[in-house]
């Protein structure tokens, strides 16, 4: 048996330096197609993740007109506690809150934030959780709040999950039409590795078919070389994504202020492992097949 | 322990490579096939080993049909048989040693019997001491020795041997026909594919002449023509 490891061992070694190129050329479009592959998971992730966090955060705001009365404040109030789209209760945002708000927003322009100093110019606001994110139901509620009186404006957030839906779906189809036809490219690359292998070695394959090897001892190794192909491609691959990540949350994440609410554009931790544990096993898994077949084609008794 | 029943073998549908040939080998003989080249010896050879099937009839080996042998199979077949030929087959690459060694090693067997094995039957066919040359710094006789070697050195019931003086001149191919006596007295069944007419002639064993793929002459103590 372990002579049997050394020998698979041994062999592999010599055919993945013997065509150096061919393995070369393999193995970057591996690269290449999987760090797709990754980065189309992690936009996936983030995205779900954004959007997530939208769904139980703010999605409706009625701002108040800054000189609404009382009453028509209760109005509104009433109106949303009676109402059933409502995760209740509303929270109501008073004039103070609303001001440390904006600070926090726009901590570049303090001198607008003087300007608002006495808080009469702002306006408050009702922070609405729908229980529906269908935008056919929060459109509709838009427009009902938005008739009622000393409300200056409803607001939700349809349009920009809307807009992100699309610009992740567009993101996905392009990098995934791209990753699957790289990936198609990278298991006929390695096939036609294997194939050049076992023509390199067709003398000791006769031989060992002549002596009675069985067709698996021959192609263990064959299968071995397109299996390490393609985990050490997954390997890069994982290394590029993991870049990519890392300049992603720190140069474009970590630099906008977190009350643009942006921060949950990007994958947890663990989805993140989980990424790179996928591309690792679609690297082996595709790199194994690809040779089995072509080990399998090129060796009939 | 060889029994050839009616065997027929076409290649791409034109080419007839033996027509009805039917004989029977017992446990320990020696057979020479003889005739021209194209006259099937090699295609009958081939038909022993599995490399070609049979289009109709049927090849026995050891007991067993070998038609209805599945692929996975064809490996415990080879394992029963050692294979010799003209050009010897040799890998350049690898040293004497490890040339025999190869064929136990691809079999699985263990490093020991390796250990122990390879140098006796280097010594046998008359190798010894040369185990660490490459093929390319032997003669064309211990090159054909190193493939003998490499055929014998699991046991095998049988040996196929394919024109395996057809490369060396009279003098070193006695010496190989010497060496496969040897082994037959063993009390391997020997094969052997050849027109070395001199050969035959010393020999007087058992002849199988064919002709255009029909078996004309099968011969006890039988000489060339």
């Amino acid at each position: 048996m372990f002579s049997r490891i050394g020998y698979i061992v041994r062999e592999t070694a010599a055919n993945l330096t013997r065509n150096l190129t061919l393995t070369i050329a393999s193995l970057l479009t591996v690269v290449v197609s999987l760090s797709f592959v990754g980065f189309v998971f992690l936009i996936q992730d983030a995205v779900g993740n954004q959007l997530g966090t939208w769904k139980d955060g703010v999605e409706v705001s009625i701002f108040m007109n800054p000189d609404a009365s009382q009453d028509q404040i209760d109005g509104v109030k009433r109106e949303l506690a009676s109402s059933s789209l409502v995760k209740q209760p509303a929270r109501y945002v008073d004039r103070d809150e609303a001001l440390v708000e904006i600070k926090k927003l726009f901590p570049s322009t303090p001198e607008m934030v003087e300007l608002l100093r006495d808080g009469k110019g702002v306006p408050t606001s009702f922070r609405i959780k729908p229980t529906s994110t269908e935008s056919a139901v929060i459109s509709s509620f838009s427009s009902q709040f938005n008739k009622m009186a000393g409300v200056s404006l409803v607001r939700s957030a349809d349009q920009a999950i809307a807009f992100i839906r699309k610009i992740s779906s567009f993101a996905k189809w392009g990098l995934g039409v791209g990753a699957l036809s790289l990936l198609a490219a990278a298991v006929l690359l390695i096939w036609n590795t294997i194939r050049t292998a076992m023509f390199a070695r067709r003398r000791e394959i006769e031989v060992m078919k002549l002596v009675g090897a069985t067709n698996w001892f021959i192609r263990w190794p064959f299968i071995i070389e397109g299996m390490v192909q393609g985990l050490f491609g997954a390997a890069i691959a994982c290394g590029l994504v993991w870049t990519g990540n890392n300049l992603w949350r720190s140069k474009v994440i970590g630099s906008f202020s977190s009350s643009l609410s942006f921060d949950s554009l990007q994958a947890s931790p663990s989805q993140f492992r989980l990424v790179m544990l996928l591309l690792l096993a679609i690297g082996a898994v595709a790199g194994s097949v690809a040779s089995a077949i072509a080990s399998s084609r090129f060796l009939d008794v | 322990m060889i029994k050839l029943d009616n065997v027929t073998k076409v290649y791409n549908n034109e080419v007839l490579a033996l027509r009805d040939a039917s004989f029977e080998v017992a446990k320990g003989e020696f057979v020479f096939l003889v005739g021209t080249s194209g006259s099937g010896k090699s295609t009958l050879l081939r038909l022993i080993n599995r490399e070609e099937s049979a289009d109709r009839g049927e090849v026995w080996v050891a007991g067993g049909n070998i038609n209805k042998l599945s692929s996975r199979d064809v490996p415990k077949l080879r394992r029963k048989m050692g294979n010799v030929f003209q050009d010897y087959k040799l890998l350049l690459n690898k040293t004497v040693f490890e040339n025999v060694a190869f064929a136990l090693e691809v079999i699985g067997s263990p490093k020991h019997v390796i250990r122990q094995q390879v140098p006796a039957i280097l010594e046998l066919v008359g190798l010894a001491g040369k185990q660490e040359r490459f093929p390319n710094q032997l003669s064309g006789g211990e090159q054909q020795r190193v493939s003998i070697a490499r055929a014998f050195v699991n046991r095998p019931l049988i040996l196929l041997a394919d024109e395996p003086t057809g490369n060396l001149d009279p003098a070193t191919g006695e010496g190989i026909m010497r060496l496969l006596d040897r082994i037959n007295k063993t009390g391997t069944t020997v094969v052997m594919a050849t027109h070395d007419r001199n050969i035959v002639n010393m020999m007087r064993r058992r002849v199988i002449e064919l002709d255009r793929g029909i078996i004309i002459r099968d011969q006890a103590r039988g000489v060339y023509e």
